[in-house]
């Protein structure tokens, strides 16, 4: 039982830094990077050997017997939490310092410390109550997590946001687990796919987990979230404790029949957040706003893969499914890196110029290289490009498509729309990340802070040079990570045992290195013909313009202008100008913001709605004992009357 | 040992073909115009020219601007290399490499952006926030083009995708990939790649501060994507895999002559489209290809 031996080494070493992180930082450093080791040791034992390792102590809580359970499903999502916590661990050592942050500091490492144990234990319970548990106490150590700097008014209204959200979600897992356990008469989970009465419950998990992954029209925390948190916080946020819905849904879905109109909804949700999720994002200028929506973006991709594998389980043809299913479920590791990687370089840039604003920064590769390059290779991977992991995952997925397109069933009148969506997702997620690159990172910088940035501590960049070796390393060799995402897969679906590496999957690897290799030798041959032609410096094109300034480049908000104008009707872009008037224009601004449009157009207006009619009825409340009386009398009435009017029965 | 010279071999076909096909352009503007128009090999001799030359980089670039123009023009190529050539069929051919060769495109985009972005200009700016939108709607239409080929074919696999003719809706997808080939190789009425105002380029203005081999390595790359777009559009139409070898080579090389020429009326006879047209155009392309789409269904299933 070395799954066994190793996730107890996991805990005791959380405990251990749950316990130092206030006293002794670095023992808390140590200790959570042996924990994460030993955890993803743990996981891939389960996901190299494919035994499932399950314990039941006799040992009860809440009056329910502790069952934890480790199968392929739980370590591919393990997997993931361990390699996050790590690196986020260690790049919070550097970039949230007592110095800094004297207060919140070593409170937010026991808090991490927290949010990591229990997104263990969400991964391991075997059981309706203890998940149901350890989901609360993982999403209230989130909370406090984002709201580390509470001085702060918009962290207050984010944390409060995401609490929110988040209990609506545990709502419905209540009633989820609290049904299930009332119809199966036991709060045990595991596999019940043959008993069809169980499917309506799904609904309830998919609105559940729904709101925890943040699909499109539930994902109105997650923007404000992700942007206030610290960016260590920020990366787990996004990188694992939203793939806490995803498991949830894979899980679930895989336990318990389905519905095939849950089915259908969820890839269609799918393919409605990867593109209204990238749109959003084109309209942000806060760099971690951004990146939050791109979120959404992939959550959508993952959900494509899930979707189609569950369309087609309804339909008995699990050939193409399969590869969906692989493409989403490795979309999820793929995500987390590079999604972990893109926060730890926006709170790099955070740490070093103070602003999140997009607009004053620019250039910034000058005073941090190690970080625009990290982050220039998060962004070609986000965007899906080859020979990086985010192009393989969408690889597999679109092959799922391709291939359901082809069986020309009822899933193919699906799969066209989500091929072509998807297509343009990838292309306007590379609009997003040239934009975001090139006004971040490229160019002059447009203020005074921008100018004197700084590169990060050594603490900070491991972290993040290790996520970027990882997204390369999916990207050349991902037959290597297959097995993983085969054994997760076959755990979902038994009847997709042991599949082998899928043939192409080498042939792409070949192409990806090769690709590598000859880009890299092109760059250098080309490189040293110019310095052997002879190199002069000069300044950039200007058009004979006398006095050009930094102010003058291309903002990040006309950079998206064009794009942007063609999702206004969901945008709703609220643009405050003056224009320069008259002869000689004295001033003249302009202004544009985008709003969380769900949350400000439908959400907030149905709560204002629903505060003004409960404040119309408080009036009822009075206090004044005569009405109270009066009320009683007509209620008896009105029972009286329908006493009589029932009663000649 | 021969895979590998069979890959030499296809690279400088693509390599030593492609510059003629803008000369060929050219010399069709001239003719209609009445002019005498620079030689077919112009562009060779440019090429020769600029890889010679020294370069002038801007003051405000990073250490990653040359490394643009030269991953770029290695995408390029190697989705040639993904395309069948003919009755040569392909070196290298697995299910999936259409995509691959859709997302190789995507990082020559993504490198060239970088780059223009790299030189803090306005104008470089503005040209780049052109390209990556008006991509997008391109980017559709020929994902829905591959979809018809592969539903036609039952193939994800570049290499039987382009073997026979696209059936009944080969006339769409003519029509729609060449619309996506004026728009991906900022030709006329999408782009005009004679233009002198930097206000109204698209791909011209991206290369501004570009010189010597870096600009002759954008060139190049260019006149591949252009050749690339001519024989995929070629190789949809004609059932390439039904003829005998010469006649395959004949076919394809009269029809890749024919597309230059096309172009080149086009470019003589149309004005540039004002920008905020160019979205309906591709609309437009992306249409045909989801018609073709929609023959390609009815077609088979009847």
């Amino acid at each position: 039982m070395i799954p066994g031996r190793l996730l107890l080494l996991a805990f005791l070493s959380l405990i251990v830094g749950l316990v130092t992180a206030r006293r002794a930082p670095r023992l808390w450093l140590a200790a959570t990077l042996t924990g994460a080791g030993a955890a993803l040791a743990a996981a891939t034992g389960v996901l190299a050997g494919g035994e499932v390792w399950e314990w039941r102590p006799t040992l009860a809580v809440g009056g329910e017997a502790v069952h934890l359970r480790l199968d392929a499903v739980s370590a591919f999502f393990l997997a993931l939490l361990a390699v996050l916590g790590g690196a986020g661990g260690a790049y919070s050592r550097a970039y949230w310092t007592d110095a800094a942050h004297p207060r919140s500091a070593p409170s937010g490492r026991a808090w991490w410390n927290a949010l990591l144990a229990f997104m263990g234990l969400v991964l391991l319970s075997a059981n309706g109550l203890h998940f149901l548990i350890a989901w609360e106490l993982f999403a209230v150590s989130g909370y406090f997590l984002i709201t580390r700097e509470r001085h702060r008014r918009e962290v207050r209204q984010a944390g409060w946001l995401y609490l929110a959200a988040s209990h609506a979600g545990t709502l419905c897992l209540f009633a989820f687990f609290a049904l299930l356990a009332a119809r199966t008469g036991s709060w045990e989970l595991g596999p019940m796919r043959g008993r069809a009465e169980l499917a309506p419950l799904f609904w309830l998990a998919l609105a559940g987990f729904g709101l925890k992954a943040g699909l499109f029209p539930l994902h109105i925390w997650l923007p404000s979230a992700h942007a206030n948190a610290p960016s260590h916080v920020s990366a787990i946020l996004s990188g694992v404790a939203i793939k806490m819905g995803i498991y949830g849904l894979v899980r679930f879905s895989g336990w318990l029949p389905v519905p095939e109109a849950a089915a259908w909804t969820i890839a269609a949700l799918g393919v409605v957040s990867a593109v209204l999720g990238v749109a959003f994002a084109l309209g942000q200028h806060d760099l971690k706003r951004l990146l939050a929506y791109h979120s959404v973006e992939n959550i959508g991709i993952i959900l494509i893969g899930l979707g189609f594998a569950l369309v087609a389980a309804a339909h008995g043809n699990p050939v193409w499914a399969q590869l969906a299913f692989a493409g989403g479920l490795l979309h999820v590791w793929n995500h987390g890196l590079f999604k972990a990687l893109l926060f730890l370089g926006a709170g790099s840039v955070l740490h070093a110029t103070g602003t999140r604003e997009m607009s004053k920064l620019g250039g910034l590769w000058r005073a941090m290289p190690w970080t625009a390059g990290c982050f220039t290779l998060g962004a070609a991977a986000i965007s899906g490009l080859p020979p990086l992991n985010g192009f393989v995952s969408e690889w597999l997925v679109y092959l799922g498509l391709f291939d359901a397109v082809g069986s020309r069933s009822s899933a193919a009148w699906v799969a066209v729309p989500a091929v072509v969506l998807l297509a343009m997702t990838g292309a306007l997620a590379l609009a997003c990340f040239v934009k975001v690159v090139g006004v971040v990172f490229l160019g002059l910088p447009r203020t005074e802070t921008a100018k004197h940035a700084h590169e990060s501590g050594w603490f900070m960049r491991v972290p993040m040079l290790v996520l970027a070796s990882a997204c390369v390393a999916i990207g050349l060799f991902p037959m290597f990570f297959w097995p993983a995402v085969a054994r997760a897969a076959a755990a979902w679906q038994p009847a997709w045992a042991d599949a082998p590496v899928p043939e192409p999957l080498y042939a792409l690897s070949a192409c990806n290195i090769t690709f590598a290799l000859l880009g890299l030798l092109a760059a250098a041959l080309l490189w040293r013909r110019v310095r052997r032609n002879g190199l002069s410096r000069a300044v950039t094109w200007d058009c004979g313009y006398a006095a050009p300034s930094a102010r003058m480049q291309y903002t990040a908000g006309s950079f998206a202008g064009i794009i942007t104008g063609w999702f206004a009707w969901i945008l709703r872009p609220e643009r405050h100008a003056k224009l320069p008037e008259g002869n000689f224009p004295a001033h003249a601004h302009f202004a544009e913001h985008t709003p969380e449009t769900v949350l400000e157009k439908i959400v907030e207006p149905t709560g204002r709605l629903v505060m003004a009619v409960s404040t119309a009825v408080r009036r009822l409340q009075h206090g004044r004992l005569q009405s109270y009386i009066l009320y009683l009398l007509l209620g008896l009435i009105a029972l009286a009357l329908l006493a009589f009017a029932g009663g000649g029965r | 040992m021969t895979t590998v010279l069979d890959i030499l071999l296809r690279l400088a076909v693509w390599l030593l073909l492609a510059p003629l096909l803008p000369g060929v352009i050219n010399k069709v503007k001239a003719w209609i115009a009445g002019r005498r128009g620079p030689p077919v090999l112009q562009l060779y001799y440019d090429l020769a020219k600029l890889w010679r030359k020294g370069v002038v980089l801007s003051t405000a670039v990073s250490p990653g601007h040359v490394a643009g123009p030269a991953v770029a023009w290695v995408a390029v190529l190697s989705a040639a290399l993904l395309l069948p050539l003919g009755p040569a069929g392909t070196a290298l051919s697995f299910r999936g490499d259409a995509l691959l060769f859709v997302y190789l495109l995507a990082v020559a985009r993504f490198c060239t952006s970088c780059a223009a972005l790299d030189t803090a200009s306005a104008f470089e700016g503005m040209g780049v926030a052109r390209e990556v939108s008006y991509a997008v709607l391109a980017e559709a239409a020929v994902i829905t083009a591959l979809l018809t080929l592969a539903l036609q074919s039952n193939s994800v696999s570049l290499g039987t995708m382009l073997v026979p003719s696209a059936g009944a809706g080969a006339g769409l997808l003519a029509a729609g990939l060449f619309l996506v080939l004026l728009a991906e190789n900022c030709r006329v009425p999408f782009d005009d790649p004679n233009t002198h105002l930097e206000l109204t380029m698209i791909h011209e203005v991206m290369v501004l501060d570009h010189s010597g081999p870096p600009l002759a390595a954008i060139l190049h790359g260019a006149s591949v994507k252009l050749l690339l777009f001519a024989v995929l559009l070629a190789e949809t139409v004609l059932p390439i895999g039904k003829l005998s070898p010469l006649m395959a080579t004949a076919a394809l090389a009269g029809s890749v002559l024919v597309v230059a020429v096309g172009v080149g009326l086009v470019e003589s006879l149309f004005a540039r489209l004002a920008f905020r047209r160019v979205p309906m155009l591709l609309t437009t392309a992306f249409l045909l290809s989801l018609f073709a789409l929609l023959a390609a269904w009815k077609g088979a299933g009847a």
